[in-house]
């Protein structure tokens, strides 16, 4: 996910700072051990299981980890949030990918495109960036620039409601990250790690 | 076995159809915006049902998970990198075409 | 399946030359640049196919290879071959 360097999660999140130094250390352990899990995954996919491999597998995941940890902090996540989305993803995916094709194949070239600007509600950070990868391969938008509270994004068609169904998927992101975000302003509500 | 060599053939098959539908795509659509859509969209899904084809037939866990791996990564790279280039184009002053 | 691996692996690579037609006209900088996106994931396919065909699972860490470049080499080439708003109008 390379966006922007500068659009890393923000470190001066409210549940990091006003909370004692205990709540943060146990965040970070929490989170070491589900990234390590994930790592210690993928090198095994990669190794295809290959026992002697770990000699150097072990030592590349702890540290594949430790560099994780110090480039994204542990953030804020939720369970229900991720089962929910994983199958609204793929839907979408289908979804957008047959509005592309049937577009693409029909000899009239039925497509109505102009760009739209989307007020974001999302705070600043990891799930925003989450927010505009997702917009680009979904039905019909293409996130093409992130202004300060704005996406603009260029869509396929511009007689459907396009801010409609960035509000849907804004809302899917956010419940995501644990964040609820309530007409108009943000609230974060701080869940599991 | 016949039944997955025939859901495997399906799903790479009806990929194919979706990179197809981007080439047509980038042939046909009027701008690079639009072009994008066609590449990342219709591309991506075609990888994604080709994986799924592959992974059927797969005869390890392993292999199904670096298969979904390398689609994961396709995809980011997919977002980025149509994203970078729409605003890029953007800045640019590349106009969007309009009907 | 052998047949139909390989009949598809061909097919998407006429798919990727016809692309190549794009790529070379233009008529923007931008277009020339769908070249990375299109490589990337139509080379990939290719590849997991002809791995599945001729049984050679190293072909998958070669598609993965292509994955990682895909990406690299496009946000090189916008940031470099491509500079940003100092001029209003793409010089074709």
């Amino acid at each position: 996910m390379i966006v922007n360097a500068s659009q890393k999660t923000d470190p001066s999140h409210p549940d990091s700072s006003d909370r004692p130094d205990g709540h943060r250390v146990t965040r970070y352990v929490g989170s070491g051990a589900l990234r390590l899990g994930a790592f210690a995954l993928v090198w095994w996919a990669l190794t295809g299981g290959a026992v002697d491999s770990w000699l150097v597998g072990l030592p590349t995941v702890l540290i594949a980890t430790l560099i994780s940890l110090a480039l994204v902090p542990p953030f804020s996540w939720s369970l229900t949030g991720f089962v929910y989305f994983l199958p609204f993803f793929v839907w979408q995916s289908l979804r957008g990918g047959t509005d592309v094709a049937w577009r693409a194949f029909h000899p009239q070239i039925p497509i109505n495109p102009g760009i739209v600007k989307y007020p974001l509600l999302l705070p600043p950070g990891l799930p925003r960036v989450f927010l505009i990868n997702t917009v680009s391969l979904l039905p019909g938008t293409l996130s093409a620039e992130l202004e300060p509270d704005e996406l603009i994004v260029h869509a396929l068609d511009t007689e459907q409601n396009v801010l409609a169904e960035l509000k849907v998927v804004e809302q899917v992101v956010a419940r995501l990250f644990a964040i609820s975000l309530k007409n108009g302003e943000r609230n974060r509500n701080v869940q599991t790690n | 076995m016949t039944l997955i060599n025939g859901l495997s053939a399906v799903l790479l098959i009806a990929g194919s159809v979706f990179f197809l539908a981007g080439t047509l795509g980038l042939l046909r659509f009027p701008d690079i915006y639009t072009r994008l859509h066609a590449l990342t969209k219709a591309d991506n899904l075609g990888l994604g049902l080709i994986v799924m084809g592959l992974a059927a037939q797969s005869q390890s866990w392993a292999t199904v998970g670096k298969l979904l791996l390398i689609w994961v990564l396709v995809m980011f790279a997919a977002a980025s990198v149509s994203q970078l280039i729409a605003g890029r184009a953007l800045q640019r002053g590349i106009r969007p075409w309009k009907r | 399946m052998h047949i139909l691996y390989l009949a598809l692996a061909l097919f998407l690579l006429l798919n990727l030359i016809a692309g190549m037609y794009r790529v070379l006209r233009g008529p923007t900088v931008a277009d020339r640049m769908l070249a990375a996106q299109l490589f990337g994931t139509t080379s990939v396919a290719i590849l997991l196919l002809l791995a599945q065909a001729a049984n050679q699972p190293a072909l998958l860490d070669v598609a993965l290879v292509f994955a990682l470049l895909a990406a690299v080499t496009a946000v090189a080439f916008v940031r470099r071959a491509w500079p940003g708003a100092e001029a209003n109008h793409d010089p074709h």
